[in-house]
């Protein structure tokens, strides 16, 4: 990590939506910072806000549904004080996102190729030809066979796969410093999941870009990131750097949450432990912590306060009263 | 090339080709009119009053005014497929305008395009025109009377008021799912201004659904326009085949063959126009469910 100022620094970032049982809190009081060329996860199970948070980031969230507060800083401006007409300087070029979902995150009538250059003709303008080379060198970079062809193509021509590094090239297109990968391997099978996170480690290193990656899969994120948020019912409930995470966890929801991913080595026949209970009713503010009622080490106390975010070395923050690593 | 149209062709059903035929064939019929048939329409036959089909050269007889009734349809065919074609389409245009604008930018614009638009459709589409029609076209004294012309544009404007609600609410529905569509929000994260996205994203996967809407208007038009006609506020003078249907229901018991043509005419027309909008409609299923 840079010592230098973040490229993206969230402070008291919420986010809340109008519904008919009063507004909904997506997301609550978010501080994160993201460094140049750094690549940041963020945890969480669905519905834990990780998508509105950085939806919410980048500004994408219908206006009026939507109620953001807290500041976003994005290298030295505040964008929750820029017009939201203006903010589309920012995007593209300055931030972009790869979609959840490829199959419908692109326009069924049109072909791969004038979805592709749209970014560069609008943003870039370029002429038509140049954004047709550039096109064919961005699929070609995104691990595309025969790009020409792919241009040519429309979305359902192509496999699911192939869609997501479509995604991908068109993300890229306009050159981000910081790309947003909202559960960029959720759609995709198991065995293409590692291909597309490699590959985009890979152009993160190339392009020299920051990357923040939304992801349900600690698995998924665990080789492709510097910093880890987990996040539980619209709140960073632990932050650290990925191996300390992993190395000396304090939360009892990341823990959870890693008991719960397969293992190869497990004994046959075991069954998956899952996180019992569900998410905290989001219109519903929580007096205590808002883990507390799935959590298996839950006190009076728990319940009856919500633990600060307390910082335990550089860099790892966590919110409980009784973290694992302490007295118990 | 001329293979490659056959080919293309195979793909319909029976049905469907005798529908594009039909469909064609009125088409031409009304667009070379001046070359198809040099006889006046309104010669009247007084050796032949009220004979039968295929009676002395009158294809589909006469009727008691000694008009021949073919020559009639051949003129007729013009004027109804201009007034259908001209209400679906200026009226689709404006409705498809409104409707894509107000469903993309939501919010109190839509509420009350979407107000506007049901008021308007909750009144029966021949209701409504009989009103526009009996208000706009007619003479504020009894004895003055009001010109054909001036009569055929407010048949056509009145039908065009009944089309844009119809194929205005399509729209509207169309984009308002289209547009929450995770390529839009793509096309915005990439810097899209909302222009782009509307012509480029929205209109393009709208257009097919009001296409296959519109096709169905058409016969919706080309009803009420005959019925209108029966009403005695449609296009005068036996120049439609509603104005032609209208003129022969006085003598149905005589000359029931004068009333069967255009009421054939028409009702293929309504029909083909129904088949086409139903395979327009089916292949976007498709895709649809190829997405």
């Amino acid at each position: 990590m840079s010592n230098l100022a973040p490229m993206l620094s969230l402070r008291d970032f919420s986010v809340s939506f109008d519904t008919a049982r009063g507004p909904l809190y997506a997301v609550r009081n978010v501080n994160i910072d993201v460094a140049d060329g750094e690549s940041l996860g963020i945890v969480g199970e669905s519905g834990s806000g990780k998508t509105v948070l950085s939806r919410g980031a980048m500004g994408l969230l219908p206006k009026r549904a939507a109620h953001r507060s807290g500041t976003v800083v994005y290298d030295d401006h505040d964008l929750s004080q820029v017009p939201r007409k203006e903010l589309r300087e920012y995007w593209g070029t300055g931030m972009a996102m790869i979609f959840q979902d490829p199959m419908t995150a692109l326009n069924p009538v049109r072909k791969i190729g004038s979805q592709l250059t749209e970014g560069l003709r609008i943003r870039l303008q370029m002429s038509k030809t140049d954004a047709q080379a550039r096109g064919i060198e961005l699929l070609t970079r995104v691990r595309i066979p025969d790009p020409e062809a792919v241009m040519e193509k429309y979305p359902f021509q192509l496999s699911g796969g192939m869609r997501q590094r479509v995604m991908i090239a068109i993300a890229l297109a306009c050159k981000p410093r910081l790309l947003f990968a909202d559960e960029p391997t959720t759609a995709l099978d198991v065995t293409v999941q590692a291909q597309v996170m490699q590959l985009l480690s890979e152009l993160r290193h190339e392009m020299g870009m920051s990357m923040v990656i939304v992801t349900h899969d600690l698995g998924v994120v665990a080789g492709h990131t510097d910093r880890i948020a987990v996040m539980y019912a619209g709140e960073v409930v632990e932050i650290a750097p990925t191996k300390q995470l992993f190395a000396n966890m304090q939360m009892p929801y990341t823990e959870a949450l890693m008991k719960s991913i397969p293992r190869l080595d497990a004994p046959s026949g075991l069954r998956l432990p899952v996180i019992s209970g569900r998410l905290p009713d989001p219109t519903q503010p929580e007096t205590g912590c808002s883990f507390a009622s799935r959590c298996p080490y839950v006190t009076d106390k728990c319940r009856a306060e919500a633990p600060p975010l307390v910082e335990i070395s550089p860099g790892h923050s966590y919110r409980c009263w009784f973290p694992i690593g302490g007295s118990r | 090339m001329k293979l490659g149209i056959f080919k293309s062709l195979r793909k319909y059903s029976i049905p469907t080709l005798l529908s594009m035929g039909w469909l064609v064939i009125i088409a031409l019929t009304a667009v070379l009119y001046p070359l198809i048939s040099s006889v006046d329409p309104k010669a009247i036959y007084e050796d032949d009053l009220a004979v039968g089909p295929f009676t002395n050269g009158h294809l589909f007889g006469t009727d008691t005014n000694g008009y021949d009734i073919f020559q009639e349809l051949l003129h007729g065919t013009r004027l109804t497929l201009l007034v259908a074609v001209i209400a679906v389409g200026v009226g689709g245009a404006i409705g498809s305008l409104i409707g894509i604008f107000s469903g993309y930018v939501r919010g109190k614009i839509d509420a009350v395009v979407n107000v506007v638009f049901s008021a308007i459709l909750s009144i029966p589409n021949l209701v409504l025109a009989l009103g526009l029609v009996a208000v706009l076209a007619t003479a504020p004294d009894v004895n003055s009377t009001v010109s054909s012309w001036r009569q055929v544009f407010v048949v056509i404007l009145s039908l065009t008021i009944v089309i844009i609600p119809i194929l205005g609410r399509i729209a509207r529905g169309a984009t308002l799912s289209w547009s929450n569509r995770e390529f839009v929000t793509a096309a915005k994260s990439m810097g899209a201004k909302n222009s782009t996205i509307l012509w480029k994203h929205i209109v393009p996967n709208v257009l097919p659904a009001v296409m296959a809407i519109a096709f169905l208007a058409v016969g919706v038009v080309i009803v009420a326009e005959g019925s209108l006609s029966l009403l005695g506020v449609g296009i005068p003078d036996g120049n439609s085949w509603g104005a032609i249907l209208a003129a022969g229901r006085n003598d149905m018991e005589y000359t029931p063959h004068v009333i069967y043509f255009p009421i054939i005419c028409i009702a293929l027309t309504v029909i083909s126009c129904n088949q086409i909008g139903d395979v327009i409609r089916q292949s976007l299923d498709k895709r649809e469910a190829r997405i």
